[in-house]
C-alpha cells in the first residue's frame, strides 16, 4: 500500500532546476548551463518513460536483488597475500612516504 | 592469409607448420596499422607484448610442448577490462592516465592459454551506449559500411574481428553490448550467463548485469573463447562454480536436433524493419527444415523490460562511478589552486574542488546516468523507482522460467533495425535506449544470449538473430548456432 502512495506522489514530481542542482551537488558533478538545460529535458523524457512501470502489478512479488540468486559465499579464514600489493599506488597522483596525499578536507 | 582464418584453422596450421604464431601476429598487427586510422577500433596496441607472446608460443612448439587450445591466438580486449601494465581508459577522459596494476580474471585465463593479447579496443564510455559513439576518443566505424555505427558498447571488439584486426575478442554485455555490435558488424557474439565469467578487473557499470563475453568469426570459435574464460574466480564472489561439459565446443548433435525453439510473440512486433523481419523469418524456416520444432510462446512482461533496465542501470552506475574521484586512478588535468564556488553559492573545500573538477571529465552519457541514478535512489523515491524495478525484474525472470518449461531455447531478432548512420541517434538518448529492446530482458534474467549473423544477400547490411537459453545452457544455443551455420553454408 505504502508503495502505491509513494508512486502516486512521485508522478507529480518533475525534475526542476533546483532538484537538478541538488542532485548534481550530491553526485559531485558541476554542470554548465547548457548541460543543465539538456539534462532537464532528457531526464524528464526518460523518467516519463520509466514511470510506465507503475502500471505493473507487483503485489506480493519479491524484489530481485543481484544478478541471479543471492547466496552466501564462504572462504577459509586464511591469510591471503594479494598478488599486486602496493601496486595500485602507482596510480596515485600524489604520495608521501607510501601514503596517498590528498588536498585539505577542511579549510 | 588471415581473411579466412578461424581459431580451429589457426591451430591446425600452426601444428602443421604452415605458418608460425609470430607470422600470424605480425599479419594482424600490420592489418591494425593499415585499418585502425580509419576504423578507430583500438585505443591501445601492444605490439611488443603481442610479438613476445607469439615468440614464446613458437619456442614452446619447437620444444615439442603440448599447447593449450588458444596458444598464439591473437585476441583484442575491450578497454574496460584490465591488462596489467597497459593503459585502461574505459574510453573515458577521466581515466586518460590510468595504467592497470593487475590482470582481469578473464585476461589471466587467456594468458594461461598463451593467447596473444593485441591491445585494448574502443567502446562507449564505461560501456554506456549502443552505438560506440559515446567514446571520449572518437567513434568506431562499422567495417561493413563506414558511414554507419558498429553498434555498442563493445564497438571496437566487434569491429576488430569483422575487419580481421583480431581473430577473436572480448567485450562485456550489460544490456546488449556484445550482441548488438556482433549483429551490426556481422560476427558472432555471446552474452554469457551471469556469474559464468569473472568480473574481477572489469570496470563496474551495473554490477548485477555486467558480464564478459566473446566475439568471433564463427560459433565454434566463440565457444572456444568462452570455455577458456569461464569458471569460478575467488576474486569475484558472484562468479559461479558451474562446470561446462565437452558439448560446449563439441555439440551433441542428436540432442541439438531434438530441441524445441520458441518464438515470443512480443518480439515480432510492428516496429521491426521489413528487411530484419524477412531475414529472421528465413532463419526460422531454416531451423524448421533442419528438423527443429518451432513453437509460439509469450513473454508477457517484455514491454516492461526497458523501463526496468533504465532504473536499475543508472542506480547502480551512480554508485559504481562514485569511485572516480581524481585520486585513486590517476588524474586528468585540473587546476588544484582554483577554489570554486559551488552551485549553491557555498565555498567548497580543496578536496571537494578536486572531486568536482575531476568528475567534470565524465562524458554526457555517464553524467546523464549518474544524475538519473542519484535521483531514483534519493530519499523518498527509492521505493517508487528502484524497489519497484527490482520487483518487475522478478516478473521478467519468471516469464523466462515459464517459457523454458515449454521450449529449450528462444529465437528473436537482435535489433529491430539495420545498423544506423553515425550521428543519427546520438542526441536522442531515449531512441538510443530503444535499440536494446530485444536484448535487455535477457540480462535482467541473468540468461545467456547468442548473436549469430544470418545469411543476407551480397552487399546487404548484416542482420543478426538471437538465441536465448536457460542459465548455463550455452551449449544448446551454441549448438543451434552451429546448426544454422552448417545448413546455410552451401546456399
Amino acid at each position: 500500500m505504502a508503495e502505491e502512495t509513494i508512486a502516486g506522489k512521485v508522478s507529480l514530481v518533475l525534475i526542476d532546476q533546483k532538484i537538478l542542482k541538488h542532485l548534481a551537488k550530491l553526485a559531485r558533478i558541476d554542470l554548465t548551463p547548457q548541460e543543465e538545460e539538456k539534462l532537464l529535458k532528457d531526464l524528464e523524457e526518460i523518467l516519463e518513460y520509466v514511470r510506465e512501470l507503475r502500471a505493473v502489478d507487483t503485489t506480493g512479488v519479491p524484489p530481485m536483488n543481484g544478478g541471479m540468486d543471492l547466496r552466501n559465499v564462504f572462504r577459509l579464514d586464511q591469510e591471503r597475500r594479494g598478488t599486486n600489493q602496493g601496486q595500485g599506488m602507482d596510480a596515485f597522483p600524489e604520495g608521501h612516504d607510501g601514503y596517498l596525499q590528498v588536498p585539505a578536507v577542511f579549510e | 592469409m588471415i581473411k579466412d582464418l578461424t581459431i580451429t584453422k589457426f591451430r591446425d596450421g600452426l601444428r602443421r607448420k604452415e605458418f608460425s604464431a609470430l607470422e600470424i601476429t605480425r599479419a594482424y598487427l600490420q592489418e591494425i596499422e593499415r585499418r585502425n586510422p580509419e576504423l578507430n577500433a583500438y585505443l591501445t596496441v601492444d605490439s611488443e607484448g603481442a610479438l613476445r607472446q607469439a615468440e614464446e608460443v613458437d619456442a614452446a612448439l619447437a620444444r615439442g610442448e603440448e599447447l593449450p587450445p588458444l596458444a598464439g591466438v591473437p585476441v583484442a580486449i575491450k578497454d574496460i577490462i584490465l591488462i596489467k601494465g597497459l593503459r585502461a581508459t574505459g574510453a573515458s577522459k577521466i581515466l586518460e592516465h590510468y595504467t592497470a596494476s593487475y590482470d582481469a580474471g578473464c585476461v589471466k585465463k587467456l594468458r594461461a592459454q598463451q593467447a596473444v593479447l593485441l591491445g585494448k579496443t574502443n567502446c562507449d564510455e564505461f560501456a554506456m551506449g549502443s552505438s560506440g559513439e559515446n567514446s571520449a576518443y572518437g567513434p568506431t566505424k562499422n567495417p561493413r559500411d563506414l558511414t554507419r555505427v558498429p553498434g555498442g558498447s563493445s564497438s571496437g571488439s566487434a569491429a576488430a574481428v569483422a575487419a580481421d584486426m583480431a581473430l577473436g575478442s572480448l567485450g562485456t554485455d550489460t544490456g546488449s553490448s556484445v550482441r548488438l555490435p556482433a549483429s551490426f558488424c556481422g560476427v558472432v557474439g555471446l552474452r554469457t550467463t551471469y556469474g559464468s565469467v569473472s568480473r574481477s578487473g572489469v570496470m563496474a557499470m551495473t554490477s548485477s548485469l555486467d558480464q564478459v563475453g566473446p566475439f568471433a568469426k564463427n560459433v565454434e570459435d566463440a565457444a572456444l573463447l568462452f570455455r577458456a574464460i569461464a569458471g569460478r574466480d575467488p576474486l569475484d564472489a558472484t562468479s559461479n562454480p558451474q562446470e561446462y561439459g565437452e558439448d560446449l565446443v563439441r555439440p551433441d548433435w542428436e540432442k541439438i536436433k531434438k530441441l524445441t525453439v520458441g518464438l515470443p510473440k512480443e518480439y515480432f512486433i510492428d516496429g521491426i524493419e521489413p528487411e530484419v523481419r524477412k531475414v529472421v523469418t528465413e532463419v526460422v524456416e531454416t531451423y524448421r527444415r533442419a528438423g527443429i520444432k518451432i513453437k509460439d510462446i509469450s513473454l508477457p512482461h517484455t514491454k516492461d523490460a526497458l523501463a526496468t533496465y533504465y532504473i536499475i542501470v543508472p542506480a547502480e552506475i551512480s554508485a559504481n562511478l562514485a569511485r572516480y574521484d581524481g585520486i585513486r586512478y590517476g588524474r586528468t588535468q585540473i587546476n588544484a589552486d582554483k577554489t570554486q564556488i559551488g552551485a549553491d553559492g557555498q565555498r567548497k573545500s580543496a578536496l571537494l574542488d578536486l572531486y568536482f573538477q575531476d568528475r567534470a571529465n565524465f562524458g554526457a552519457e555517464p553524467k546523464r546516468r549518474i544524475m538519473l541514478g542519484t535521483f531514483v535512489l534519493s530519499s523518498g523515491y527509492y521505493d517508487a523507482y528502484y524497489a519497484k524495478a527490482q520487483r518487475v525484474r522478478t516478473l521478467i525472470r519468471r516469464d523466462f522460467e515459464e517459457a523454458f518449461k515449454q521450449v529449450d531455447a528462444i529465437l528473436t531478432p537482435v535489433s529491430p533495425h539495420l545498423p544506423f548512420k553515425l550521428g543519427e541517434k546520438v542526441n536522442d538518448p531515449l531512441a538510443m535506449y530503444l535499440e536494446d529492446i530485444f536484448m535487455i530482458a535477457v540480462n535482467l534474467a541473468g540468461l545467456p544470449g547468442l548473436s549469430v549473423p544470418a545469411r543476407v544477400p551480397p552487399g546487404h547490411l548484416p542482420v543478426g538473430f538471437q538465441l536465448i537459453s536457460p542459465h548455463f545452457r550455452e551449449a544448446d544455443i551454441l549448438g543451434l548456432g552451429r546448426l544454422h551455420e552448417m545448413t546455410t553454408a552451401n546456399q
